[in-house]
């Protein structure tokens, strides 16, 4: 598929609103009473065996709400190969679900078929532009379909790299015709962690190509000499990121945007608080574009 | 001059020192600025340690009670490094871990810990087995009827059968949902059966014959050799109460008849 197929194919479903990521404490409060959010997203990997309960619960969420697919195993980043298996579960999983967005991580996460089940750091060099390039093309000619890859939030930076993080985004980005999911709070950890103005990310990103954005909490880590973040999902979005969130929507426009929370998982009203307040943001740029 | 390695090179230095402490890891690579690149792969190593720590602390909670946190996560980080994650899905993460456990030192004083977390694994089996939709009780009785020879039952995919000489289900319950009476368990040992029901998986313990039915069909033998195994077990063995529990469970999703050749006698006569 070229670029420009996979551009025109890319009209999203998905509205410009605030969605949550749907967790397991929460599914049978959803499906009971069928709350007021715009859509969910879920990670794939959960929904890759067979069967299972959680099943039935999506397939009946799915009848009601626009459902985003979200992978944190593919390892696209694998110098070695793609996980095919893997590949072929999220194709299958695609065509079952018809989700209005699929997405993954811009990392990798196993080699020599050991998998560390973590978002792991790429060095910024041409080798990892091009082999991101070739892969995240392979996954979108597989899936017949726009992909969506996301920036990650990292905890050591490695030398002698061709690209500032930034550029490297974009490039793999232009390279292979994907879509972005701009992860905000990520670019907000990696300002604080590596030392650069996340404003100059952000701008340096090809707007046009921003399908979704991320929002979560991140934990401070005290015991270093210098300021550490760490991108842990269990907390809520901090006022720093909020106001670079609302500067991206300055940026890139009206962009559907999840609040995630992966680890001590609140009650569903604190992600509903969280989303309303994403939905302000929209809403005031929606104000001042009028 | 220093030259950067290849990506590859680069990665399969980084997963070393992820799956063991005393690997340095591409430290030599990294930014060297405010914190020493060793403390960043810590970072890392401890995300990774956690993460499957996690997914074995989900799967296995009954053992985690038994052993305690403590232990539980040394058995977790020595079966991690015993067993590499293999897949992206950590779903399949745990699956030599009763064997990995049992091994341990201080378990062996523990012999009914392997059994229970088997136990475990067989619940997350279960849990994940793919939906076929069952027989209703009109429908099972109409195939029979219509059956004109010998028959085989398919069960549900859910469907697994453990057998332990330990009372592995009592250990479960209560591990996972502990009373404040002392436990007092059977002698005997346990001949469990699980599936899936409502979203939930279902466990029972049952009577010698019956296990011996139910794994006779779930192995593919008709259901005359079901009867006959079970038979040898307890010669009142009741086959169509048996049966009627299982379509009852929504357990049976089809009778398959055998071809003539295979056999040659009917085997649903008494049901």
């Amino acid at each position: 598929m070229s670029n420009e197929e996979i551009i025109a194919m890319s009209a999203s479903p998905m509205p410009a609103a605030a969605g949550i990521g749907l967790r397991a404490p929460h599914v049978s409060r959803v499906l009971r009473e069928r709350p007021r959010v715009p859509w969910f997203e879920v990670h794939s990997e959960n929904l890759f065996a067979a069967g299972g309960s959680l099943h039935g619960a999506m397939e009946r969420i799915r009848a009601d709400y626009p459902l985003s697919l979200h992978g944190v195993g593919l390892s696209l980043g694998s110098a070695d190969a793609l996980d095919s298996l893997h590949l072929k579960r999220l194709v299958e999983l695609v065509e079952r679900y018809q989700p209005a967005l699929v997405s993954e991580h811009l990392c990798w996460g196993a080699v020599g078929g050991r998998h560390s089940n973590d978002l792991l750091p790429l060095p910024f060099t041409e080798e990892a532009v091009a082999l991101l390039a070739s892969r995240i093309s392979q996954v979108q000619d597989t899936l017949g379909r726009e992909f969506l890859v996301e920036n990650i939030s990292t905890y050591l930076r490695f030398q002698d790299g061709d690209y500032t993080e930034w550029d490297f985004v974009a490039e793999v980005v232009r390279r292979s015709g994907c879509g972005l999911l701009c992860d905000v709070n990520n670019i907000y950890v990696n300002s604080v962690n590596h030392g650069f103005d996340p404003r100059t990310y952000l701008h340096s990103l090809p707007r046009d190509r921003v399908r979704e954005i991320h929002l979560a909490g991140f934990t401070r880590k005290d015991e270093f000499a210098v300021p550490l973040l760490i991108d842990t999902h269990s907390r809520p979005v901090d006022a720093a990121v909020w106001d670079l969130y609302a500067e991206a929507i300055a940026y890139f426009g009206p962009v559907p945007t999840l609040i995630e929370w992966d680890q001590d998982i609140p009650e569903l009203e604190v992600l509903l608080a969280e989303a309303a307040h994403a939905e302000e943001v929209l809403d005031a740029y929606r104000a001042c574009t009028a | 001059m220093r030259t950067a390695p290849a990506l590859l090179d680069l990665q399969r230095c980084f997963l070393d020192a992820l799956y063991d402490a005393e690997e340095t890891g591409p430290t030599e690579q990294l930014v060297d600025v405010g914190i020493e690149p060793a403390a960043r792969l810590r970072i890392y190593r401890h995300n990774s340690e956690l993460i499957h720590l996690e997914a074995l602390r989900t799967t296995f909670p009954a053992v985690a009670a038994l052993v305690g946190e403590a232990f539980f996560e040394h058995a977790a980080a020595h079966y991690r490094c015993m067993q590499p994650s293999r897949s992206g899905n950590l779903q399949a993460f745990g699956e030599h871990f009763p064997e990995c456990l049992e091994r341990l030192p201080n378990v062996q004083q523990f012999p009914y810990l392997g059994d229970v977390a088997r136990l475990e694994w067989r619940r997350q089996v279960a849990v994940l087995a793919s939906e076929t939709r069952a027989l209703t009780r009109a429908e099972f009785e109409s195939r029979l009827a219509a059956l004109e020879g010998a028959a085989r039952m398919a069960l549900h995919p859910s469907m697994q059968r453990f057998v332990s000489a330990y009372p592995v289900l009592a250990l479960w319950q209560y591990a996972t949902q502990p009373t404040a009476e002392r436990l007092t368990l059977p002698e005997s040992g346990d001949r469990v059966v699980l599936w899936r029901s409502e979203g939930e998986v279902a466990m029972a313990a049952i009577d010698s014959a019956s296990f011996a039915c139910i794994d006779a069909l779930a192995r593919g033998d008709t259901l005359d050799a079901a009867h006959a195994a079970a038979s040898a077990q307890d010669p009142s063995f009741d086959l169509p109460a048996c049966i009627t529990s299982l379509v009852a469970a929504s357990l049976v999703t089809e009778i398959i008849p055998v071809q003539p050749e295979e056999s040659s006698s009917c085997a649903c006569s008494d049901i």
